[in-house]
């Protein structure tokens, strides 16, 4: 039987790459009354890259995230994350984040839920897990990967648009040493016309670089690291 | 429904402060549980608290600080599925059957789970990577499948598998003992990153890491005289096909670093939930991996060599009051192999027979142990077999005149072959002797490649 040829894609994710691999087909119009500090949805689908051209690259699953101004000083992120596994297991993580309205979009309190379910749609109560947390006061420069997606829409397109922190990713796992930076605009076509994106980067422990790329209107439409991507589907 | 949580708060210094855990006193033989964390293509030297100054590793390093860890532990075949054969069985891969990836355990071996069934009232539970034979399935035999993974993507899958286990920790009821496996993906996502970084860009793609990369290995460079299948092996891999440069090399390292960090972060999670749940003192815990990582030492990415890079894996033991805290064995030499009599000494009952690995549990405890000879190491489709003894190492490959012999004690590196230096012709053939008792003493079925020609080296 002849060797299935495979193409390596050779260099990192980017959106327009995305869209060679079929993981984009065009990103959805920035709504015109979309405003990075008022109410809004996003919704994202997780796709993921084995690295190869043709084969292995598949969407497992997708994460929503909704902004809601509940104060002058503070708004709630609710979250939905869904990632689908192997034989029709699903993990979803699902619950609310308060946040300061500061530029980390900083945790103040979190209540989240992660639930199981088998093939059926069935709960797996056995493996069931709340987290419950609250930041103390003297808690600065810290920043969840969820509220990040937040955060990074009411940054400046500048070179001085930089902030340093340590990263709580998913609410529960503690990553230090973390800055996130303006990187450049990017051109790219979509949906039958040509537009800039803008692309910030995140380094840090305990993650491979992040990339997330937004519209002029400041929506995030993308969010790259290495062989995963969030794109924005609604 | 029922379901497990914790209180958690964030302090200052971006730590979680956790449940004070209220340890048992008493001293019993058996745990209580069993954890196996098993990884995916950790190189030896990734653990903060082993000296690897280029990662942090809180949970790695804590788990380092409560057990004994190995220093000459090698994979029984730097394989994916062969490895995990010989680990989840106790005898050779080629014994198994798995002599490549994808195949299954041979019927009438029996894996751990499925002994501990039979054998124990530690109920038997598995979570993530299996490939033997299908790399994520929610059957495996002897273990109830707590969680199946992702296949190919270990930053999402782990994620996933983990807070599985941590849900399972949570809820489950202490009136019966667990066997718990919860097999890691990571850090083998570094096989994705160098498929989307095989091209050489250039320059760094991050200038923001200029100053912060690691240094290139001291044996970077590579013998042009070594075996035919490692040289194949080496201009197959993106490096070359990429024509890297240095910088690139460092980044490559740098990232493989990154992921290491988002294993132990993954790690953490289980740890912290033993504690939480006041498991802690009462789990035997074990952590290894299928087969270490080439990291640029002799220009080698990934697995299948038999070089100390790929071969070397780490193997830590930890049961707080029984098994000696923060040791460094650098004495004796295991092979992967040796988990399975060591968790059955553990969970008192005997082996399976034709055991090829031995228990470790008198040096876990501070005794002196038995004291081997020498290790053997198949290698992939039963092409290959690495001899180590204490002072050196051979390496052999099917229908390839260049053997190797390397003197570990005087380089380490692995950069000096002696087999054709007729000063050490007598240790040469003192190690093909030990293999070919070796390769006597074994029951491997007739249509497993090669086996005549390992055979006739008894």
């Amino acid at each position: 039987m002849a060797k299935r040829q495979r193409t390596i894609v050779g260099e990192n994710l980017t959106p327009t790459l995305l869209t060679e691999l079929g993981a984009v087909d065009k990103f959805p119009r920035t709504p015109a009354n979309f405003q990075p500090n008022g109410n809004w949805m996003n919704k994202y689908r997780i796709w993921t890259c084995h690295g190869y051209r043709e084969s292995g690259n598949e969407n497992v699953g997708s994460l929503r995230i909704t902004r809601r101004v509940d104060s002058k000083k503070t708004f709630v992120l609710e979250v939905r994350q869904e990632i689908v596994q192997t034989g029709g297991l699903t993990n979803v993580i699902e619950g609310t984040i308060k946040c300061r309205y500061d530029q980390l979009a900083s945790p103040i309190e979190w209540n989240l839920l992660s639930q199981f379910s088998g093939p059926s749609g069935k709960i797996i109560s056995e493996l069931g897990f709340r987290n419950h947390g609250v930041a103390a006061e003297s808690v600065t420069h810290t920043a969840g990967d969820w509220c990040l997606f937040e955060a990074v829409q009411r940054l400046a397109f500048d070179k001085k648009s930089s902030l340093s922190f340590d990263l709580l990713e998913g609410m529960s796992l503690s990553k230090l040493g973390h800055r996130l930076f303006y990187r450049r605009t990017y051109p790219m076509k979509t949906d039958g016309q040509s537009i800039h994106l803008h692309c910030f980067g995140q380094l840090g422990s305990g993650i491979l670089p992040y990339e997330y790329w937004l519209d002029n209107r400041h929506r995030l439409l993308a969010v790259i690291s290495m062989n995963k991507a969030y794109v924005l589907d609604q | 429904m029922k379901l497990g949580g914790a209180a958690v708060a964030l302090v200052a210094d971006g730590t979680l402060t956790k449940r004070a855990f209220a340890g048992r006193k008493d001293r019993k033989p058996k745990p209580g549980n069993i954890l196996l964390i098993y990884t995916d293509q950790q190189h030896i030297d990734t653990i903060a608290a082993g000296g690897c100054r280029h990662v942090r590793t809180p949970a790695l390093d804590r788990l380092k600080r409560s057990s004994v860890s190995f220093a000459q532990s090698y994979s029984a075949n730097p394989v994916c599925s062969p490895a995990r054969s010989a680990v989840f069985t106790g005898r050779t891969s080629c014994e198994t059957s798995v002599y490549k990836n994808g195949i299954p355990i041979r019927s009438d071996i029996p894996n751990i789970g499925q002994w501990f069934s039979q054998h124990t009232d530690y109920e038997t539970f598995y979570a993530g990577k299996w490939h033997l034979p299908k790399t994520y399935t929610s059957k495996i035999p002897g273990f109830k499948v707590i969680n199946t993974g992702i296949g190919g993507f270990g930053y999402l899958c782990d994620t996933a598998m983990s807070r599985a286990c941590e849900g399972f920790i949570e809820n489950r009821s202490k009136s019966k003992p667990f066997l718990l496996v919860a097999s890691f993906m990571q850090p083998h996502d570094i096989c994705e990153w160098l498929r989307l970084n095989m091209n050489n860009p250039g320059k760094l793609r991050y200038p923001e890491l200029a100053g912060e990369l690691p240094e290139l290995p001291e044996n970077f460079q590579f013998d042009k005289n070594e075996p035919q299948s490692t040289g194949k092996r080496r201009s197959g891999n993106e490096p070359f096909k990429g024509n890297w440069d240095k910088e690139h090399w460092q980044y490559y390292r740098w990232s493989y670093y990154r992921h290491i960090e988002h294993l132990d972060a993954e790690i953490g999670r289980i740890l912290s939930a033993l504690e939480d749940r006041g498991y802690i003192n009462d789990t035997l815990i074990v952590l290894t991996s299928d087969h270490g990582e080439g990291m640029g030492h002799h220009q080698m990415v990934r697995k299948s060599s038999f070089y100390d890079e790929a071969a070397k894996v780490p193997l830590l033991f930890s049961w707080p009051g029984h098994i000696v805290e923060d040791k460094a064995d650098t004495v004796h030499l295991t092979s992967g192999m040796d988990i399975m009599p060591t968790l059955c000494d553990y969970a008192s009952i005997n082996s399976p027979p034709r055991m090829r690995g031995v228990t470790l549990r008198p040096i876990l405890e501070g005794g002196s142990g038995q004291s081997r000879d020498c290790i053997v190491s198949e290698g992939n489709t039963n092409t290959g077999r690495m001899v180590r003894t204490r002072e050196f190492k051979y390496i052999k490959y099917v229908n390839d005149p260049v053997e190797q012999l390397f003197n570990m004690e005087d380089d380490p590196g692995e950069t000096r072959n002696l087999a054709a230096d007729l000063h050490y012709a007598a240790a040469l053939s003192e190690h093909r002797k030990l293999l070919a008792g070796h390769e006597a003493s074994l029951d491997v079925p007739r249509d497993i490649p090669h086996t005549e020609f390992w055979r006739t080296r008894a």
